[in-house]
């Protein structure tokens, strides 16, 4: 099912990109912990009280401040630019240079080939959220000791982001998957997650826009429900199902399309 | 046994694009030669034995299987060079090597050192920075390195120069002479008819002539271009007994039969003329034919 010379070559391909995005979202989450300080934050979400910025601030603990900031923008946003550019370059790229051919030239199976990239995308994504969690919680640890956490709910996060991005990874991974062309692969690939993206934040920042929740699956990823202990179960394992379909269906496209190799 | 089989093969791409009801037999050990111009649906047809493309209609079979429902399985006997090289996104000549080695399961790379060794070819090179000839050398190599009975070429000679070429051309006469079955589409009709048993021209999506290169090389006539000196002799000439045609007011083709070659000869010691020239009868000449007549035989 996955081959280990495909699987080497694109490590060895991609590793460079991964390992900026990675250190980038860590170093983010890193200094996000690091300098928080519920005084500071108190007094700016006093001096923007009343303006929409006062919807991202919200309340002012640790993991809510993290959550209007950082789970709701760069650590949505960096996390879908890598996969935008790793996963059109995983499939989409090499059909429309036609490196494919030499691929598919030896006995492998265009199954096993898709099966090897979608593998590779997950990994690397799993790898660099557990990273990035880490990191958090050895910040944590460091520097805000006396600061009451609730390690619990700061992992569900962290799992909650990565199954956002997961379903995120499905989509453009199908799209790569689906078309020949680059350029087609980056406007369903890249349009879609990033629309999802402005819609969610758009819904956030003011009331009037709130029915935008409704068409982003980036509303699934429910930062409030997950720290208010409510029951958002339900809409992670909605994220996984979009993303475990969307892999599928990019395998079940690529076997039965025609390829112009 | 047929070693590649096409029967009744459609792909329409509409607007009268793709190829319609190919139908071709290659034989175990048959080099196959595949001309027609641009566009012509060469790469077409060979990205359906490659298994890339589904046929609309008919079946194509390579060793009795389907090309597209068993194309990894049928990919263990097929060498294949691209009609467009793109490599993968690795760095130098030698990562490209080993790393289809290892896809095809080829652990012995000493036939690969030949063929480096003979097409002087440089592996260490960075892959993106090579020119395009070293990029088809790199592209033989990998196709040949794996000794596979079938090979399946797209244009392989694009981008070498001459001296490449004739070793390139040597190389596919050895590995026939090994028994390989050979399907090469080419531009280049001196390489088909040095290597082809066999030739199919393909026009517009369909195939116009299958014909042996025995048939179009050797041949009972021959025909000569002469250049005489001045207009007399060339009306002189014209009088006797041969098949001629002036083609202006000194020169004249003529066709000559084999048997008739020495009396031709001996009469045309009598005449002045400056110049004497065989035309082969060649695909080339076979090919503008049927280009130029239009005739395809649907």
């Amino acid at each position: 099912m996955i081959n280990g010379t495909i699987f080497k070559q694109t490590l060895r391909a991609n590793v460079k990109l991964w390992l900026i995005f990675t250190i980038v979202l860590t170093l983010l989450q890193v200094v996000m912990v690091a300098v928080f300080d519920a005084s500071t934050l108190a007094d700016v979400s006093h001096l923007v009280e009343g303006t929409p910025l006062a919807g991202l601030l919200g309340q002012s603990t640790l993991l809510s401040m993290l959550a209007s900031t950082f789970y709701s923008i760069h650590g949505v946003i960096f996390p879908i630019i890598y996969i935008i550019m790793t996963a059109n370059s995983l499939i989409a790229s090499q059909v429309d240079r036609g490196s494919m051919a030499y691929l598919l030239s030896t006995p492998t199976k265009r199954s096993t080939i898709i099966v090897t990239q979608a593998f590779y995308l997950i990994v690397a994504l799993v790898v660099m959220f557990f990273i990035e969690t880490v990191a958090g919680l050895i910040t944590i640890q460091v520097f805000q000791s006396e600061t009451d956490i609730m390690v619990a709910d700061y992992v569900m996060l962290n799992v909650g982001l990565f199954l956002l991005m997961f379903a995120i990874s499905g989509i453009s991974f199908f799209f790569s998957s689906y078309c020949n062309l680059t350029k087609n692969s980056l406007a369903f690939g890249a349009g879609i997650p990033i629309a999802f993206f402005l819609f969610q934040l758009l819904s956030s920042v003011d009331d009037s826009l709130n029915v935008l929740s409704y068409f982003t699956i980036n509303a699934l990823f429910d930062t409030t429900a997950i720290l208010e202990g409510e029951n958002y179960w339900w809409k992670l394992i909605i994220l996984l199902g979009i993303g475990i379909v969307l892999y599928i269906a990019s395998l079940e496209v690529f076997k039965r399309k025609d390829l112009p190799l | 046994m047929a070693m590649i089989e096409l029967h009744n093969v459609t792909k329409d791409y509409g607007e009268r694009r793709g190829i319609f009801n190919i139908n071709l037999s290659i034989e175990t050990g048959e080099a196959f030669g595949f001309v027609g111009t641009n566009g012509a649906g060469k790469t077409t047809t060979i990205r359906h034995l490659m298994g890339f493309l589904k046929p609309n209609n008919g079946t194509v079979k390579v060793k009795n299987l389907d090309a597209w429902d068993d194309a990894a399985e049928i990919k263990q006997w097929i060498g294949y060079i691209p009609g467009e090289i793109a490599f993968p996104d690795v760095s130098t000549g030698w990562d490209f090597i080993h790393q289809q080695a290892e896809l095809l399961h080829v652990t012995d790379l000493s036939y690969a050192n030949q063929l480096i060794e003979r097409l002087q070819l440089d592996p260490s090179a960075n892959i993106k920075r090579m020119s395009k000839g070293m990029k088809q050398k790199t592209a033989i190599v990998v196709a040949l390195m794996a000794d596979s009975p079938i090979l399946i070429l797209d244009e392989p000679t694009t981008g070498l120069d001459p001296l490449m070429r004739t070793e390139f051309i040597q190389i596919i006469k050895e590995e026939k002479a090994n028994g390989k079955t050979i399907f090469m589409s080419s531009h280049m009709f001196e390489e088909i008819e040095e290597t082809c048993d066999k030739v199919a021209m393909i026009k517009e999506g369909k195939i116009v002539a299958i014909t042996p290169i025995s048939i179009i090389t050797s041949n009972e006539n021959q025909r000569f271009i002469i250049e005489f000196c001045n207009e007399q002799e060339c009306s002189r000439f014209i009088q006797e007994k041969f098949d001629s045609i002036s083609i202006s007011h000194t020169t004249v083709s003529i066709n000559i039969e084999n048997n008739t070659l020495n009396e031709f000869l001996s009469i045309l010691s009598t005449y002045q003329f400056d110049n004497l020239t065989e035309q082969k009868h060649t695909l080339q000449e076979q090919f503008y034919n049927l280009y130029a007549g239009g005739q395809s035989n649907d």
